[in-house]
């Protein structure tokens, strides 16, 4: 008994010398696999869809090629991503669709995270069919008429109802409140992740079935299957405030980046370029088609784009 | 009584008790120490005392000497308490009352280190499952008791391939357990009890296991040894044979208690109750009794000088022999003195179990006292037969 | 539920305890005709009633905001998470960079070498070509960052497991206090740990290496009890009796003797990091996980596949070489000298160098660019050929799209309306009913109190949809796997095929099943099913062959003297008495079945694993961390419902 107490006293006491060495901050460890081999390097948070795929791409063949950095690329989704940049894990997000609480507690409160500059990308979410169904049903695109080809729509998944295909839960959505607040016949069916729901997207569009999602501009797969937006009540500032009573179209957002603040500080050459990183829809969808599409790594995709973008990308070098 | 606490273990070194068990009490249950303490809970018969108590009494009230040089037999069959008696001799169970001294010292009352010391340098065992350790090589496992004493590598590897090479296990000290036979097994087990040369080998029925073949050579191991060192021994064997054949002296236990203590010929020629009666009527008789049972006084001056002389050791069945031969009656005979004769009535008697060896001119036998239900008599009897020996 | 047990209940049940289960039903019967009433009256509602629940969002969301905002300057996360954080990025990051300054051929040639040394030739050349594999793939620096993860996740798992595994195996006590847990860890989804450590430490490395030691330690920790435990008592006897001390006794008999236990534990425990290193990527791990999950994001099967293929050929390697040690040391082979094994050893460590350096001399410390073979485009036409050829109109059978969406209509829709139509009680009636039948009276009331903690979590509804897509899947795993099972059992030919297929889909990670199944069933409930279906199939497959083959020869003779057919051998002797093992395959492929349908939220599976997706990835730990628990509640429920009283269970992947 008596040993026990002393072994446990002596557990205690070094634990307490351990932990007496010092703070440890984890909220400023870097990535173990960071500076791996003495090289500068950048981490750069990769959000799944392939647009921001293709900003993560130009940004770190730029970095590599043209100022020497080593880029790790980590895969996050957006909400935690804010969490990894805020501790440093990640260096920037090189496109963010707005995430105002995020926004309040890291750049405004703790001071964490630096605002980075527009990307000149403006996003947009909707609800889009397919253009051959747009074609056929004019009166489809305004969703006071969606009720009428709730039966249409219909999928086993969606039970009695049409289906409103949505995707992965990372991405901003009010369909759930939309559908309950505009009196649609409609059920939500998540995909779980963009991936899947574009695999769905892309074998309904084959067999020329009609269908309803959720989408966003810009994206490289409106060039494969054209679609159409359906027009939801117009947006007016404010009317998203309540989530739960919803009952207009999304936003058009001007996409932004943000940098973590010690990186921003003195993250150099790196931290500056990225700073400059703006480009056009069009830079984007090109680079995104080449990933997603044709198969190209990131990598080759972006070095097709810098080799005939040479004036673009000259004036983000610092 | 007298015999452990006077100083008749000190005066001559030579006939002390090796192992003094006195009053020994193994009892299994929820509150076992009650048990001994209890006299109406000991006069209980097994099936009672476990539907009263929940409690099993593995050893009952048993006490018995250990003489130096001997092999001392514990037999009984499956269930009797003998194996949990041997382990409660180096305490490997612990015995819930009693006394056991080990050269006069008390072994109950050792603590850890001394216990250790106790098992590491002066009892070894080997045991039915040999209990060897199947990662290690033959010369290992000998060497096993030596590395535990914290003996260096070298030389316990050299002692142990002596002790391999004694087993008769040349040439088969890289080869782990489970590469050897049953048999070449316990070899291994017999070495490694030997390697730490401990003053008493215990042996937990050690050739159960084996075939009958194997299991004939390993007692003529085991006699040999036996012979050539002369090392104390604890043979616990529920073979009747194996015990006859091995023991100097057979402690027959039924239901935790020894009903009969005494020679193989004591054990055979007059048990002690209807219960070792019936255990050794198979044992062919005349090839354990000797012919001092057998003999009457001579019934004349003539009778005493003339037919075969045989020693009073000899067998009933050698010296049929000797009879059937010359055709007269032998004498028996001991240092040149006629101690009697042995005519063929007396040895077709044995034979037949009609002479139940009670001739008033045999010595006074080192009589096989019936082991009585109430343990103290039974005790006093042993102890006071084996006292007057000794004296 | 009915779909999965009633077989068992119906087939032979001896006399006895048919009558015992007699007993059991009339006592429930009362109960609920006392209860139900009462609680009827009460709460009168089809669904559990909203006055039982317990709504948890606003505390958890105010715990997670108090995390994230004392994150750097409380002193708990300063003093004592930031220093095991600090630990793990130091160690992994130290490994890694040992692993890079190998470089590819010191790493090959070390790891060709080590198998060498404790697997034989054969597994040596094999794990080469492994290596190089991975690097031929272009995966080299992704397959080391997973190594380095999983080599610390191991070693901690290994020491923290095998430090809990002594206590319990050297302390009944202990014992019985651990057991439980680890019988309940083990049945876990990998899914349910990742969010509160996402919690406490952030995204990142950390959290994924704490992840994986918690869902990895638990094998070894019960491997170790039990190898202590079931020791040969009479070695350890006649150990104690030649006077060792109790930590000798330790040293050279009880951790010797236990040392088949010991390297199975080892092994199962990589198995497991392997599988939870993978799906760690979800919080940050990085590695080859990571590049799985960035190329389901594109859709791109053929990347998936080239990331995959190199954590199924680790985690072949890992199994084999580690089960090949396993063996060696418990066989009996002469004792090579210490001399020999220690110059062989030397012998293997300069070669190893050698081949790192003559790399780095050569300038090829990285895998040359100019070696990578570009898999990803040809797997990806394949890809898109089966899938148009397939998904849908082929004549007579339909597409498989049809067949998931028949499988949905027919199967999943009624099981679903129908589990959330029964009143809440009946459901809790029913898990208390089967609970008790197979397992005793303490699995029913764990099964309930779980079961009703879901309906308290205020997550019924999608706990029962989550259910009834796990029963959909067990159904249709437990049909083709008995049938394989008996397939592979009575033909030895079927067998030696089916093993290395058996081999492979066990090995791989349930990340990589994701994709294919939806090109081939679309998004939804389906393709979930679809690949749970998949990954419980092995293990389900391989008990019933094992079963089937123990069964006792003599029983078998006998049956066949008597001129009993084939068919009415596996009718009458072979299936009664490999019930233990049809049991336990059926309780091995629920809880693998509700590991994958879990994973399934992320192909559109819904329910709670939906939630859990959701939860990681919006940061919101109220929905995530319920989710996470009614899975484990789930999980409990259907382990002890599955569980027969004898527990016999191996573990995952064994």
């Amino acid at each position: 008994m008596r040993l026990r107490t002393t072994s446990a006293m002596a557990g205690v006491s070094a634990l307490l010398l351990l932990t007496g060495c010092g703070a440890a901050d984890m909220t400023k460890q870097a990535s173990p696999f960071a500076n791996a081999q003495g090289s500068k390097t950048v981490t750069l948070s990769v959000q799944s869809w392939v647009g921001a795929q293709a900003n993560v791409a130009v940004a770190q063949y730029l970095l590599e090629h043209e100022l020497g950095y080593r880029v790790d690329t980590v895969q996050v989704d957006e909400v935690p991503a804010w969490d990894a940049l805020s501790q440093g894990r990640v260096d920037a997000i090189m496109e963010d669709w707005g995430h105002p609480e995020q926004e309040q507690r890291y750049v405004k409160d703790k001071k964490t995270i630096a605002r980075g500059g527009e990307l000149g990308v403006t996003g947009h979410i909707g609800w889009f069919v397919p253009t051959y169904f747009a074609k056929k049903h004019p009166d489809v695109t305004n969703w006071k008429n969606l009720n009428k080809y709730a039966d249409e729509l219909r999928t086993p998944e969606s039970g009695g109802k049409g289906q409103l295909l949505d995707g992965s839960p990372s991405y901003v959505t009010n369909d759930k409140a939309l559908v309950k607040n505009l009196n649609l016949d409609y059920q939500v069916v998540f995909a779980g992740s963009e991936a899947a729901q574009i695999t769905q997207m892309r074998q309904f569009a084959k067999e020329k079935k009609p269908f309803l999602t959720y989408w966003y501009a810009p994206q490289w797969l409106f060039k494969k299957v054209p679609m159409t937006e359906v027009k939801l009540p117009p947006y007016k500032e404010g009317c998203d405030a309540d989530p739960d009573k919803v009952a207009c179209a999304y936003p058009h957002t001007p996409l932004q980046k943000y940098l973590n603040s010690d990186f921003a500080r003195s993250g150099g050459e790196a931290a500056a370029l990225l700073k400059n990183f703006k480009w056009t829809t069009e830079d984007q969808n090109q680079v995104a088609l080449m990933i997603a599409d044709q198969k190209l790594t990131p990598e080759e995709a972006a070095k097709k784009w810098v080799d005939s973008h040479e004036s673009t990308w000259r004036a983000w070098l610092p | 009584m007298s015999t452990l606490t006077t100083p008749a273990a000190t005066d001559t070194a030579v006939d002390a008790p090796v192992f003094s068990v006195e009053n020994l009490w193994k009892v299994f249950g929820p509150k076992a120490d009650r048990v001994p303490a209890d006299p109406e809970l000991t006069a209980l018969a097994p099936a009672e005392l476990r539907s009263r108590t929940g409690c099993t009494a593995a050893v009952r009230d048993v006490s018995f000497d250990v003489r130096k040089g001997e092999v001392f037999v514990v037999m009984g069959l499956s269930g009797s308490g003998k194996s949990t008696l041997v382990r409660c001799l180096t305490r490997l169970i612990e015995p819930t009352s009693g006394r056991i001294a080990i050269d006069g010292e008390d072994v109950l009352g050792m603590d850890k280190a001394r216990l250790r010391e106790l098992r590491r340098h002066r009892a070894s065992m080997v045991f039915q499952h040999f209990g060897l350790l199947p990662h290690r090589s033959v010369l290992d496992n000998v060497a096993y008791g030596l590395e535990v004493q914290g003996m260096g590598k070298a030389e316990r590897r050299a002692r142990a391939k002596e002790i391999v090479a004694k087993v008769g296990l040349e040439g088969m000290e890289q080869r782990r357990p489970g590469q050897l036979s049953g048999g070449q097994q316990q070899r291994v087990g017999l070495a490694r009890a030997l390697a730490v040369d401990p003053q008493v080998l215990l042996f937990d029925e050690p050739f159960s296991a084996l075939d009958p073949l194997i299991r004939r050579d390993m007692q003529e191991e085991v006699v040999r040894l036996h012979r050539e060192e002369g090392r104390t021994m604890v043979f616990i064997t529920h073979d009747l044979n194996e015990a006859l054949k091995l023991g100097d002296r057979i402690a027959l236990m039924r239901d935790g208690q020894v009903v009969q203590l005494g020679t193989p010929e004591e054990i055979v020629g007059s048990p002690a109750d209807d219960y070792v009666r019936e255990f050794v009527r198979e044992v062919p008789r005349e090839q354990v009794m000797t012919v001092r049972t057998a003999m009457r006084p001579p019934e004349s001056a003539d009778e005493a000088g003339r037919g075969p002389a045989v020693a009073p050791d000899v067998t009933v069945s050698e010296a049929i022999e000797a009879v059937a031969r010359t055709g007269t009656a032998a004498r028996v005979v001991d240092d040149g003195r006629c101690l009697g004769v042995v005519d063929s009535d007396a040895l077709l008697g044995v034979v037949a179990g009609t002479n139940t060896g009670t001739n008033g001119a045999a010595p006074k036998p080192a009589s096989a006292v019936p082991a009585q239900a109430t343990g103290s008599k039974a005790k006093a009897d042993t102890k006071a037969d084996a006292g007057e020996e000794v004296v | 539920m009915a779909t999965v047990t009633a077989p068992t209940v119906r087939t032979g049940l001896p006399g006895l305890l048919k009558h015992r289960a007699l007993a059991k039903l009339v006592l429930i019967a009362l109960a609920a005709a006392v209860l139900i009433p009462v609680v009827n009256a009460r709460w009168a509602s089809g669904s559990w009633p909203d006055a039982l629940t317990v709504d948890l969002s606003e505390p958890l969301g105010r715990a997670s905001d108090w995390i994230i905002d004392n994150r750097d300057s409380h002193p708990l996360f300063l003093y004592f998470f930031g220093h095991i954080s600090n630990a793990v990025v130091l160690s992994v990051r130290a490994v890694y960079l040992v692993l890079l300054a190998a470089g590819w051929a010191g790493v090959t040639a070390a790891a060709a070498l080590v198998a060498w040394r404790t697997a034989g030739l054969k597994l040596a050349l094999g794990t080469g070509l492994a290596f190089l594999t991975c690097g031929l793939l272009g995966m080299w620096v992704p397959t080391m960052q997973t190594l380095a993860l999983m080599v610390v996740a191991v070693l901690a798992s290994v020491v923290l497991g095998a430090l809990l595994g002594l206590a319990a195996g050297l302390s009944d006590r202990t014992y019985r206090a651990l057991r439980p847990v680890l019988d309940t860890m083990q049945v876990l989804p990998a899914f349910a740990y990742l969010l509160p450590v996402v919690l406490v430490f952030g995204i990142g490395v950390p959290a994924a290496v704490l992840a994986t030691v918690v869902y990895a330690a638990p094998p070894m920790a019960r491997l170790t009890a039990l190898g202590l435990r079931g020791a040969d008592q009479g070695v350890l006897e006649a150990v104690e009796s030649l006077g060792t001390t109790a930590r000798q006794r330790l040293m050279t008999a009880r951790l010797p003797l236990a040392r088949k236990e010991l390297l199975l534990g080892l092994n199962q425990t990589i198995m497991m990091a392997l599988s939870m290193a993978v799906i760690a990527s979800v919080i940050g791990a990085g590695g080859l996980g990571d590049r799985v999950y960035q190329a389901l994001a594109s859709v791109d099967v053929g990347a998936a596949l080239a990331a995959g293929i190199p954590i199924v050929l680790l985690a072949v390697v890992l199994d084999r070489v580690t089960a090949a040690a396993g063996d060696r040391l418990g066989g009996d082979g002469p004792e090579t000298s210490g001399r020999l094994r220690a110059l062989q050893w030397g012998g293997a460590a300069v070669l190893a160098v050698a081949a790192a350096i003559a790399a780095r001399l050569a300038g090829r410390l990285d895998w040359p660019e100019a070696w990578v073979v570009n898999i990803a485009e040809p797997v990806n036409r394949a890809v898109d050929w089966m899938t148009a050829h397939l998904y849908s109109g082929v004549p007579y059978i339909g597409g498989t799209a049809d067949w998931a969406g028949h499988f949905t209509t027919w199967v999943l829709d009624p099981l679903r309306s129908g589990l959330q139509g029964l009143p809440w009680w009946s459901v809790l009636l029913i898990v208390a009913t089967l609970a008790w039948l197979i397992g005793t009276w303490q699995t029913a009331l764990t099964a309930v109190l779980a079961m009703a903690g879901i309906g308290v979590l205020g997550v019924w509804q999608s706990s029962l949809d989550t259910l009834s897509q796990v029963l959909a899947a067990v159904a249709v795993t437990l049909v083709l796997g008995l049938a394989t099972g008996i397939a592979a059992a009575r033909s030895d030919r079927v067998e030696r095929l089916l093993r290395p297929v058996l081999d492979v889909f066990q090995t791989m990670p349930q990340f990589v099943y994701l994709i294919p199944v939806v090109a081939l069933f679309g998004v939804g409930r389906a393709p979930a099913v679809a690949a749970a279906v998949v990954y419980a199939l092995p293990a389900v497959v391989r008990i019933t062959t094992q079963g089937l083959r123990q069964v006792d020869p003599a029983a078998l003779e006998s049956a066949r003297s008597l001129g009993a057919s084939s068919g009415q051998q596996l009718r009458q002797v072979q299936l009664p008495l490999a019930r233990p093992a049809l049991l336990l395959a059926v309780n091995q492929g629920v809880v693998l079945v509700l590991a994958v349908v879990i994973i399934g939220g992320l192909v559109g599976g819904g329910a709670l694993g939906y939630d859990v997706v959701f939860g990681l990835a919006q940061g919101d730990l109220a929905t995530g961390l319920v989710a996470g628990v009614a899975i484990v509640c789930l999980g409990l429920v259907l382990d002890r419902v599955t569980q027969p009283t004898e527990r016999r269970r191996t573990t995952k992947g064994a």
